[in-house]
């Protein structure tokens, strides 16, 4: 893997503190699905037992469901993203009360109309183990760091949501024209939905069709094409997003599997190429590692 | 037309004009603008003119209508229908009638133009709402939303099991920005109105105007689905952060082979009904 040169060691590292979110029902999410069929299905907020990075992430019978444990800020409402999931970069370690770490951040779901539409959540790849005893609501403490990371050989590419060893861990080559990334899939913009408009840090950008993106795994990257997510995520020809599969199938309109944007810039320089882009495995040793903080 | 018109019932619905906004917004350039947005009373900008413009940030001309207690906003943004008449109900204006024109996160009202002039935020209006339920017999895949009978009369004709309508322009999908996602019979859907090849069609668009989006189905929420349109009405103005612009909100969807669609000079909600304050272009 070619080791990129970056700014890794001049960003900054903070402790931010927050919970488990408790699992919630949302009274103004729309009751039906996309062909109108009655939906209530589990899903948002407390913890997944048994469900984890690398698992298939339509496989479940759920809706907008995260691996693992969805942690969020504790000042403010679920509809607000505040410093918790503004500064949780993938890969980041995460700690319980007693600084025990209990896994790693592997996603984030909400985006889309932060502030004002809950919710806003940060998914935590944890192991069975730690599952056992994790509760809603427990004290969590994320290790954050990440915001301010650049390539510094690339200004064209802009980084959201990745640490500095989620970027070495990324699945990416130098070529003679820029920098080549594996993906599982590429996903045209006209199947860009819920998330379009909102910051690249907050939650993610959902694929609407299911069916376009067969095989998707939690953690896998993928490439939406001609979306360019360098503040906001939008529609902008010659520009590519990569990001990683943080949540699964939501089944209201417009909503789908959820992609955390991890990287954007012109199609020129950041380019796509299928193959085997999973970074779950990684994820789920991150998590279960007890080593010293990065 | 046979719609169930007859059927529906009038609610009155009080609400007040909510306070402005100034909205710090990052471009995709990177550069952070501060300016006026959604809400408040927006003087000087009428249904008609041309909606992309104005230096603001999802401006909503007229009037800006809510309610504090969240249930009843919530009848607000779902009951109130594009060509519904509002009346005020208090301050130097008391009395003068205006109509429904589109919604965002409040209910878009317009009202003459030195009745405008003189509201603030703050004072109340009644909304006789009307529209929400309303469908036509003879095309039942077709779902309305947010748009009165007396709109939907004067907007579209069925010829044959086709709905005829009049639009200003013709979008594809891709116009769809953020919005995307969100219940179809509130708020509204942002056009891509910055990005190639929606740019151009939506440069010369009006408040008020009457435009078609391909490969999208808003029966519930907002969805790109190919094979079926909706249309919208030009509720908002355009806005500076990539994902939004011009706000269009769902009038009605159904099967793109229900419907024909014609461009034309006259798809504007100001030559399609005449407006309670008697000055229709």
């Amino acid at each position: 893997m070619t080791r990129l040169r970056t700014n890794a060691a001049d960003l900054v590292m903070a402790n931010i503190a927050g919970r488990v979110a408790p699992a919630r029902i949302h009274a103004e999410a729309m009751a039906v699905d996309n062909d109108g069929r009655q939906r209530l299905l589990p899903g948002t907020g407390g913890i997944a037992l048994g469900v984890h990075a690398g698992d298939p992430a339509d496989r479940w019978v759920a809706d907008h469901l995260m691996a693992g444990a969805s942690i969020e800020d504790t000042a403010g409402t679920p509809a607000v993203a505040g410093p918790l999931h503004l500064l949780s970069a993938i890969g980041n370690r995460v700690r319980d009360g007693m600084g025990h770490t209990i896994g790693v951040v592997a996603g984030k779901r909400g985006g889309l109309a932060p502030g004002f539409w809950a919710p806003q959540l940060v998914g935590v790849e944890i192991s069975d183990a730690v599952a056992g005893r994790l509760m809603p609501e427990d004290r969590v403490v994320v290790e954050t760091v990440g915001r301010g990371l650049r390539l510094l050989d690339y200004y064209e590419i802009a980084l959201s949501n990745v640490s500095p060893r989620l970027l070495d861990a990324l699945p990416l080559v130098e070529t003679a024209t820029g920098l080549q990334c594996v993906v599982c899939h590429t996903v045209p913009a006209e199947l860009a939905g819920a998330g379009l408009g909102q910051d690249s840090w907050i939650g993610d950008l959902e694929i609407t069709d299911t069916a376009a993106v067969p095989g998707l795994r939690f953690g896998d990257l993928v490439a939406f094409e001609n979306i360019d997510s360098t503040v906001t995520r939008y529609y902008a020809p010659g520009t590519v997003s990569i990001g990683i599969v943080s949540h699964g199938p939501g089944h209201a309109s417009g909503h789908g599997i959820g992609v955390t944007i991890l990287a954007t810039g012109p199609a020129s320089r950041l380019q796509p190429v299928i193959g085997d882009g999973g970074l779950g495995p990684q994820l789920v040793a991150w998590a279960t590692e007890t080593g010293a903080p990065e | 037309m046979a719609t169930n018109a007859h059927r529906l019932i009038t609610t009155r619905i009080k609400a007040q004009i909510q306070p402005g906004s100034a909205n710090v917004v990052v471009r995709p350039d990177g550069i952070s603008q501060t300016l006026p947005g959604q809400g408040g009373v927006v003087t000087g900008i009428g249904l008609g003119d041309v909606a992309s413009r104005w230096t603001g940030d999802h401006v909503e001309p007229g009037v800006s209508l809510g309610h504090a207690d969240p249930a009843a906003n919530h009848a607000i943004r779902l009951l109130s229908c594009v060509g519904n008449v509002v009346t005020v109900l208090d301050g130097p204006t008391t009395g003068a009638r205006g109509t429904v024109f589109g919604k965002h996160g409040a209910v878009l009202a317009m009202f003459a133009p030195n009745t405008v002039a003189r509201l603030a935020p703050g004072e109340s209006v009644a909304i006789d709402a009307q529209g929400v339920g309303l469908a036509l017999e003879e095309v039942p895949e077709l779902v309305i939303h947010s748009c009165s009978p007396a709109l939907f009369d004067a907007m579209v004709r069925l010829d044959q099991g086709r709905l005829r309508v009049g639009v200003a322009a013709i979008l594809p999908s891709i116009a769809a920005a953020a919005g995307i996602g969100m219940p179809a019979a509130m708020f509204n859907m942002d056009l891509h109105s910055w990005s190639a090849p929606v740019a151009q069609a939506a440069a010369p668009l009006r408040f008020g105007d009457i435009v078609a989006v391909l490969d999208q189905d808003h029966r519930y929420g907002r969805q790109h689905r190919p094979g079926w349109a909706m249309v919208g009405i030009v509720s908002h103005g355009t806005a500076i952060g990539g994902g939004h612009g011009l706000g269009l909100m769902t009038l009605m969807t159904a099967p793109a082979s229900r419907f024909e669609f014609t461009v034309t000079d006259g798809a504007r909600l100001d030559r399609l009904l005449q407006l309670p304050w008697g000055a229709a272009a």
